[in-house]
């Protein structure tokens, strides 16, 4: 399994804080990994500093080889990075379809210049943009929600369109802000049949999520953070054993943990 | 679908443009004559405001780069010696080329501090047209003249200038809305409507910004252009802080969210209303203020989104619900 994202000691200052200390954590091609931590560990700033949204004080980050410390957020996006955002940071006033269809740009081929003359071949491109962004709905079976507005979803429903708009640029990276939060179990379930779903598609998958057990059946191998540092890194069964993560993490009851974990 | 709605558009715009072809067989005063051919300018104007609207910028330098085109236009006729028809393009490049070197400074902050920029811009160039001779001083240019004769169209009279106006007012209609309809623009109202959203799309939020108010610029500037021959007199004045804000209530007015009719309704209004009710010009200032704050706590959507509110209210009144507030199968409308 190739590595796909190389974090290597990544640092982080705000201020005098360090959010992220020398933290170091790769992502294989294809896999699902968990970034987990208890809140304020850095997660978040972990997602805005691969995705270019803030400048890195030190250390790398390489992406299929390449280094992208210090690009543009839409550069980075460029080279098949997609973010899914915690909060269902959505375009809320169009239909659903419409969401999606905007996250379109990189895909077209034919010139910007073309599009703006409206020549038969942009048209014809746009023509089988729609079929696509149809095909991304059906995937994920937002399909019959099409013309419903992006603030009237339901939450889970949201959730599941920030996922597609993400997809729209055909990531082969994608990092998911807590996919999970605020949903109850049957969406719960649903999100996780589409995130396996989109792995399986070619997508390697980072995700940051508070829902122990689901992190814990959903993905290949965690990371923990604990104050901008990483404290573990296993396959899940590992992580639920790990005693040092049990006391950054969830405290020091045991039982819940081995709960949560079965 | 999508190609009969754009059948239906592609005939509403020939209609339109066949009916105000025709508006001088019923218009025969002069002095209304002007005030149509001031409602072009107006509009164009508008348009370019929400042009950068559209991508999520507030100008307040509506009437700046108006003022540009319309003094480079002046120049290069009077101090240049060169015809009306090369000045015309060169004063959409001037006002471009100003917009691009404003513009890349001016966007790099979007929001607030972009608007208070603008406002800042808006105040000084008016005191440099006015400080200089160079550009007619405070006196102003006169004795702009009109452009040459082509074809069948001599510039004495007020209906040659206002075909020339309308054909200037619908190419900058067909344009923006080949740009609204493209992809391009579909990138700027992504831009207008989530930003962060957008960058992580793949859409340089900066360069976007940037061809957006060099393209507004550059519309505004024909459209100085073309006031400067028509009007043939030039003063700093014109130009003030007070038209940029009219500017805005002709684009709120008509409705921001309609990029292209809202500057057309809102335009055209806001030009004759005040003068066929007589409004002295001194009072102006303080009716037209009253019409923006009332707009913006009772109709913001304008009053191209009247038909919407009206439905939305009615269907209330006989307590149905939307169907595309229910989910499921049932809410699916077209796309």
């Amino acid at each position: 399994m190739g590595s796909l994202l190389d974090v290597y000691k990544l640092t982080k200052y705000f201020g005098g804080l360090a959010a992220v200390n020398d933290l170091q954590f790769h992502a294989g091609e294809g896999e699902i990994l968990g970034l987990i931590g208890p809140n304020g560990a850095g997660k978040s700033t972990v997602f805005n500093l691969i995705n270019g949204f803030l400048p890195v004080t030190r250390g790398t980050i390489t992406f299929e080889g390449r280094e992208i410390t210090g690009l543009k957020a839409h550069r980075i996006a460029r080279l098949g990075i997609g973010r899914a955002f915690q909060a269902s940071t959505l375009f809320m006033k169009l239909s659903v379809f419409e969401n999606v269809f905007n996250g379109f740009h990189l895909r077209y081929r034919r010139s910007a210049w073309r599009s703006f003359l409206h020549t038969r071949d942009a048209r014809e491109e746009e023509e089988r943009a729609r079929e696509d962004v149809m095909g991304i709905l059906r995937f994920v079976g937002l399909e019959k929600l099409k013309g419903m507005l992006a603030q009237n979803l339901p939450h889970g429903h949201q959730k599941m369109l920030g996922v597609c708009i993400a997809m729209a640029i055909r990531p082969k990276l994608l990092l998911l802000d807590e996919p999970l939060a605020g949903m109850n179990p049957e969406e719960t379930a649903t999100m996780s049949e589409v995130i396996t779903k989109v792995r399986d598609s070619g997508v390697t998958i980072v995700l940051v999520e508070h829902n122990i057990g689901a992190v814990m059946r959903l993905c290949d191998r965690i990371v923990v953070l604990s104050q901008g540092r990483k404290i573990a890194e296993g396959l899940p069964g590992e992580i639920a054993q790990n005693r040092d993560v049990i006391e950054a993490y969830l405290g020091t009851d045991e039982e819940e943990v081995a709960e949560n974990a079965s | 679908m999508r190609r009969g709605s754009a059948a239906k558009k592609t005939a509403v715009f020939g209609v339109s443009l066949l009916l105000a072809s025709l508006l001088p067989l019923v218009i025969t005063s002069a002095y209304q004559m002007h005030l149509v051919i001031m409602t072009c300018i107006n509009i164009m104007l508008a348009l370019s405001f929400s042009l950068l609207y559209s991508i999520g910028l507030i100008t307040m330098a509506g009437a700046t780069f108006w003022a540009i085109g319309a003094y480079c236009s002046a120049l290069v006729v009077l101090k240049g010696g060169f015809s009306f028809w090369v000045a015309l393009p060169a004063s959409g490049l001037a006002a471009a080329l100003a917009g691009l070197a404003l513009g890349s400074v001016l966007v790099r902050v979007p929001g607030v501090a972009f608007l208070i920029k603008t406002l800042v811009l808006a105040m000084i160039v008016p005191e440099v047209f006015g400080y200089f001779d160079f550009f007619g001083g405070w006196a102003g240019l006169l004795g702009i003249p009109g452009p040459d004769p082509i074809g069948p169209l001599i510039f004495v009279r007020k209906v040659p200038y206002y075909y020339l106006g309308l054909g200037l007012l619908f190419i900058n209609i067909l344009v923006f809305h080949a740009l609204y309809t493209s992809r391009v623009g579909r990138a700027w109202s992504a831009v207008r409507l989530n930003p962060n959203l957008a960058e992580t799309l793949g859409i340089n939020l900066y360069g976007h910004r940037i061809l957006a108010f060099v393209i507004s610029s550059a519309s505004a500037g024909v459209a100085g252009s073309f006031y400067a021959h028509y009007f043939q007199t030039l003063e700093p004045g014109m130009f003030s802080v007070f038209k940029a804000i009219l500017i805005q209530i002709y684009s709120i007015l008509g409705g921001l969210g309609f990029y292209i009719l809202g500057p057309v309704v809102g335009a055209a209004i806001m030009t004759f209303v005040p003068e066929l009710l007589r409004i002295s010009k001194e009072i102006e200032p303080i009716l037209t203020g009253l019409v923006l704050i009332l707009l913006v706590i009772f109709l913001p959507g304008g009053i191209l989104s009247l038909p919407e509110r009206l439905s939305a209210f009615r269907s209330r009144a006989a307590g149905r619900i939307k169907p595309e507030e229910i989910p499921g199968p049932g809410g699916a409308t077209e796309g």
